[in-house]
């Protein structure tokens, strides 16, 4: 038991020193990191003082966004910092912190010694990129109350909140199982073979393929968690935000982490807006609805209500 | 036709009909592994009573 504990404990310091140790790659010693500030600067900072002579040099850099290496951005002010260990690089035109930059960095100088050029990568921070997709599909972008995807089991399974809830954690499951599938089969088996065009068929195929296998493996596992899904698990095949995710992952060529989050959030998204709807619902029962509207047609009244409150996280941007 | 599109189209028909295949056989597989004994009164049963849905 003991040795276990051990071997698992090495493992887990195994895989932080890896991640620890991809993170610090590709650097030149003496510059110790590059950032972007706002939508206009990028701020270089060395590990000891540079000559500022060299520093104020704007043949000294070269910089180019990482999808277009031919067209290099113009650096129209240097402002080297006061402890002469940063640089402060000032563009005119603003800069697509989306997209990676690629900095180029000749002959640095410091107490008046060459130490070589080096090239650095300038990015935001990636982990950053990855919580502003799962926050992204989950509330400012949310399926349900933003892009209406899914409203028939939307609508048909938020009567009441045990239900609504129960098919809120299946559909996360099958999502996020279906969409890693999906992801995969997209990267390895459909770009080599460049049959792209039959995206949607082998993404229904797949996400029926899951649905059946957690229907077949959880009837024998777990019957009581079985029987609280009941139905619903065959619902999912007839929902497009299943499908639309898979679709969004293969427009975007997002890989495996990015797809995670993207299908964790589109699955967390839809579970929140399963709760909350059920939640008014089930308080509606109680209301002294006009008998025109009771039902479905003030269940879709509290939909766009709904609808509207989401509208506030619009254009919000975290990172 | 141009011989790359037919050449295409077999291609994408071989490489969609194995993962068919390899799946189909899959899902049987794990249908007989996780098969569960149903009580074959209760299909009987329910076909004599009268069913609206």
């Amino acid at each position: 038991m003991k040795f276990i504990k051990c071997y698992k404990l090495m493992a887990v310091a195994v895989v932080i020193s890896l991640v620890l140790i991809s993170g610090c790659k590709n650097k030149h010693s003496y510059v110790s990191k590059a950032k972007f500030k706002g939508d206009h600067n990028i701020i270089i900072t060395f590990a000891g003082e540079v000559d500022t002579a060299w520093a104020k040099d704007v043949k000294n850099y070269g910089i180019y966004a990482k999808p277009d290496p031919d067209i290099q951005l113009t650096i129209s002010k240097i402002i080297p910092g006061s402890d002469k260990k940063t640089v402060d690089l000032y563009f005119s035109d603003a800069i697509d912190q989306n997209q990676p930059h690629i900095l180029t960095i000749k002959n640095i100088m410091a107490d008046g010694k060459n130490l070589g050029s080096t090239v650095v990568e300038v990015k935001k921070l990636y982990f950053g990129f990855l919580f502003s997709i799962l926050i992204g599909a989950f509330l400012i972008h949310n399926f349900v109350f933003t892009k209406y995807l899914g409203l028939c089991v939307f609508f048909g399974t938020s009567q009441k909140q045990s239900t609504a809830v129960g098919m809120g954690i299946t559909f996360m499951i099958v999502m996020v199982a279906s969409a890693m599938m999906s992801w995969a089969f997209y990267q390895f088996i459909l770009k080599p073979f460049h049959l792209n065009f039959l995206q949607i068929v082998v993404f229904i195929g797949l996400v029926s393929l899951s649905v059946q296998a957690v229907d077949t493996v959880l009837r024998k596992i777990n019957p009581a968690l079985f029987k609280a899904f009941g139905v619903y698990l065959v619902l999912v095949i007839a929902n497009c935000v299943i499908l639309a995710v898979p679709l969004i992952i293969a427009n975007n060529e997002y890989n495996a982490a990015e797809s995670f989050m993207l299908s964790l959030g589109a699955g967390a998204g839809f579970l929140l807006a399963l709760f909350l709807m059920s939640s008014v619902r089930e308080k509606l029962e109680l209301a002294n609805v006009p008998v025109t509207y009771r039902g479905l047609p003030i269940a879709f009244v509290v939909a766009g209500l709904f609808a509207l409150a989401f509208m506030g996280f619009s254009g919000m941007v975290i990172f | 036709m141009d011989p790359a599109l037919i050449k295409l189209a077999f291609g994408g028909l071989a490489v969609l009909g194995c993962i068919g295949l390899v799946f189909g056989i899959g899902l049987a597989l794990a249908a007989q592994k996780f098969a569960v004994e149903v009580n074959p009164k209760v299909e009987a049963v329910q076909e004599v009573l009268a069913g609206a849905q």
